[in-house]
């Protein structure tokens, strides 16, 4: 008991308080808002801190970065950037917003006793960058088991493992309802699953294609782990990124795999896309690569379109 | 080469078979053995390294990190859970895990189970916690909960108190929205909102003089009790009764022919000077959504107050003026002597 373990604290963003021409009112020194956390060799908890970490220095700045990050799940990364700029205009005006990169490694330095990290990722079917605050501990769906049920918990688990096996990375409707019966826990009728499904859908852990289902990007941050872990053999690897691969492209000649976008980085201005593993001519359309700009554009000229509709109308 | 049926249908075994030695897991550690190296990202059974599922980009500067035994010693622990491997000594067979300590380990349990409970906005039950960090600590759960409480203060700004005292419900709260209205006022003496401001609009409502057993009563429901150091002002008695008052905000005084004696609080000169009593009502009337005039009996001695500043400030203005008249003859007249 007594005091806490001792932990300096720097105060307040600028000059050391002895160069200040006065001394700092109690005030100033209340409303510091910089702390230094994780110094090293603080006794208790010993294997806390660790030599080889880096220091982390966050302020509220960072602080209502997480909360934001962390109730909002998964977020594409253009509404991340605007994120962290809201939370240094509400909480810091006068600083330069920090490079992103920067940002999330300092706070994940931060995070990283903890087991839990800024995750960065990358939508499997057009490539956009996508960010989660991601539990790094866990070795099962414990971040979903918040939310549903143990019978819904397990519809998740039935219909992740369908995708897994399927070819294309998509299972159908019907074949999830069918397991309906296979379900733990309360029974659960087709027309229910069908409601959790969207549900899932909903809650960013499914994408729904024409009646088919996948696994969406949050989940693959999330669980990349876990499915590794869980299922080994049927696991679906990507020749280029060697990363987790739920959807893609394949040869069809000697069947090594590829997400979307890292055949549209691999292939990009490529006029005879050939497979980089037997060499054969890669027979499906090159995608894209994604480009934040254009998306900016094409919403710049939709918003343009509809205001002069408007005063059109009028 | 896509899989044949029954290749499919065994691998399927085989996952049933791995899946039903896991049940015991709950919030394994697979990192464990990268403790002391980079572990960046989550370890990755087999030989392919550790690249976030879904991008190469980002991954691709931080060292890999691959320790195949994880996948054994995963396993492994699904027999007692998790806490078995920590009291006894590592095999010679397994790779050597870095004992971090169990304690650290529940703490991390635990910061994981109230995130989720912040963001699913739900009821924090102290039976719950107590699960979470099992039987076998439950001794410890007092310390458990403090880091606990520390970490997602820090980290994540939340804050975490019992609702009412030994209800066994806690709530998660964001303290940044509070905070964030307590912009540092540069050049400023007083910030408009805080602790101080606090006190002394305490003061002003009791009648300008409050005794020392009720500022500790409303500081103990802010959390400041006297002997428990506090992260920014330290020790909360020394900060009142000398720190403040060595500023000037406060004074400190014992309450006149008290036997035993008796302390009390009333604003200090500092305050006198660089705050008014309206400006005080101002701001205790906006923390409660309402305005000054709500308050009627302190509104018309602030009133009062902005009455006599404002005299003395006339009547300051004229000392001078006469003063410098006084000495303007004064020097005139001396140089008409030259």
């Amino acid at each position: 008991m007594g005091e806490p373990h001792s932990r300096s604290s720097r105060l307040g963003g600028g000059p050391e308080p002895g160069c200040r021409p006065s001394p700092p009112s109690q005030f100033e020194l209340f409303f510091s808002v910089g702390l230094v956390i994780w110094e090293e060799g603080a006794g208790g908890w010993s294997n806390m801190q660790c030599s080889t970490r880096r220091m982390g220095i966050i302020t509220d700045v960072h602080r209502r970065f997480l909360q934001l990050m962390m109730t909002h799940g998964v977020l594409e990364e253009q509404d991340v950037t605007r994120l962290q700029k809201h939370c240094y205009k509400v909480h810091d005006r006068n600083a330069t917003v920090e490079k992103l990169e920067d940002f999330i490694n300092n706070i994940n330095s931060v995070l990283e006793p903890l087991y839990i990290e800024v995750k960065k990722g990358v939508t499997e079917d057009d490539g956009r960058p996508i960010y989660a605050l991601v539990n790094l501990a866990t070795s099962s769906v414990s971040k979903m088991a918040s939310d549903f049920a143990e019978n819904e918990l397990d519809l998740f688990r039935k219909a992740l493992e369908l995708i897994i096996d399927s070819d294309s990375g998509f299972a159908s409707s019907t074949n999830i309802l069918n397991l309906v019966d296979q379900l733990k826990g309360k029974k659960m009728r087709k027309k229910e699953a069908e409601q959790v499904l969207q549900k899932f859908v909903q809650n960013k852990w499914l994408i729904e294609k024409e009646g088919e289902f996948t696994l969406h990007g949050r989940a693959i941050l999330e669980m990349g782990q876990y499915i590794r872990e869980t299922y080994p053999d049927a696991v679906k690897m990507c020749n280029i990124c060697h990363g987790l691969l739920i959807q893609g492209q394949s040869c069809e000649t000697c069947g090594i795999r590829m997400h979307l976008p890292c055949v549209a980085k691999y292939f990009q201005s490529v006029s005879e896309p050939r497979c980089p593993h037997c060499n054969d001519y890669w027979p499906h359309e090159i995608p894209e690569v994604f480009n934040p700009e254009k998306e900016r554009e094409a919403a710049g000229v939709s918003k343009a379109n509809r205001k002069s509709l408007r005063s059109r109308q009028h | 080469m896509p899989r044949g049926q029954k290749s499919k249908l065994r691998a399927r075994e085989k996952r049933q078979h791995a899946r039903d030695e896991s049940q015991g897991l709950q919030g394994a550690q697979a990192t464990e053995e990268d403790h002391g190296m980079l572990p960046s990202s989550s370890p990755v059974l087999g030989d392919s390294p550790p690249s976030s599922p879904v991008s190469i980009w980002q991954e691709s500067e931080r060292t890999p990190v691959i320790p195949t035994p994880a996948a054994a010693l995963l396993y492994k622990k699904s027999d007692g859970g998790v806490e078995s491997q920590d009291e006894e000594s590592p095999s010679p067979s397994q790779v050597p895990t870095p004992n971090k300590d169990p304690l650290s380990r529940k703490v991390t349990k635990l910061v994981h189970f109230l995130m989720e409970k912040y963001v699913m906005k739900e009821p924090i039950r102290k039976a719950d916690m107590l699960k979470i960090v099992n039987k076998k600590y439950k001794k410890h759960f007092p310390e458990i909960l403090r880091k606990t409480t520390e970490h997602l203060e820090v980290v994540f700004g939340l804050e975490l108190e019992e609702v009412g005292p030994s209800s066994g419900f806690y709530a998660l709260t964001s303290q940044l929205d509070i905070s964030s209205g307590r912009a540092l006022c540069g050049d400023m003496g007083i910030p408009r909102t805080g602790l101080l401001m606090n006190l002394l609009g305490l003061i002003f409502m009791k009648g300008n003089r409050v005794a020392e057993e009720e500022i500790w009563e409303f500081l103990n429901m802010l959390g400041i009790c006297p002997g428990r150091r506090h992260l920014i002002f330290g020790e909360p008695k020394k900060f009142l009764t000398k720190d403040l008052v060595q500023e000037g905000y406060l004074e400190y005084r014992q309450v006149p022919s008290s036997d035993p004696p008796r302390y009390e609080f009333l604003w200090g000169p500092r305050a006198h000077a660089e705050i008014t009593k309206m400006k005080v009502l101002e701001v205790l009337a906006k923390l409660n959504d309402t305005v000054p005039s709500a308050f009627p009996d302190l509104y018309e001695e602030a009133l009062r107050d902005e009455a006599e500043r404002a005299h003395a400030r006339v009547v300051a203005r004229a000392r001078n003026r006469g003063m410098a008249n006084a000495s303007s003859k004064a020097m005139s007249s001396s140089s008409s002597h030259m």
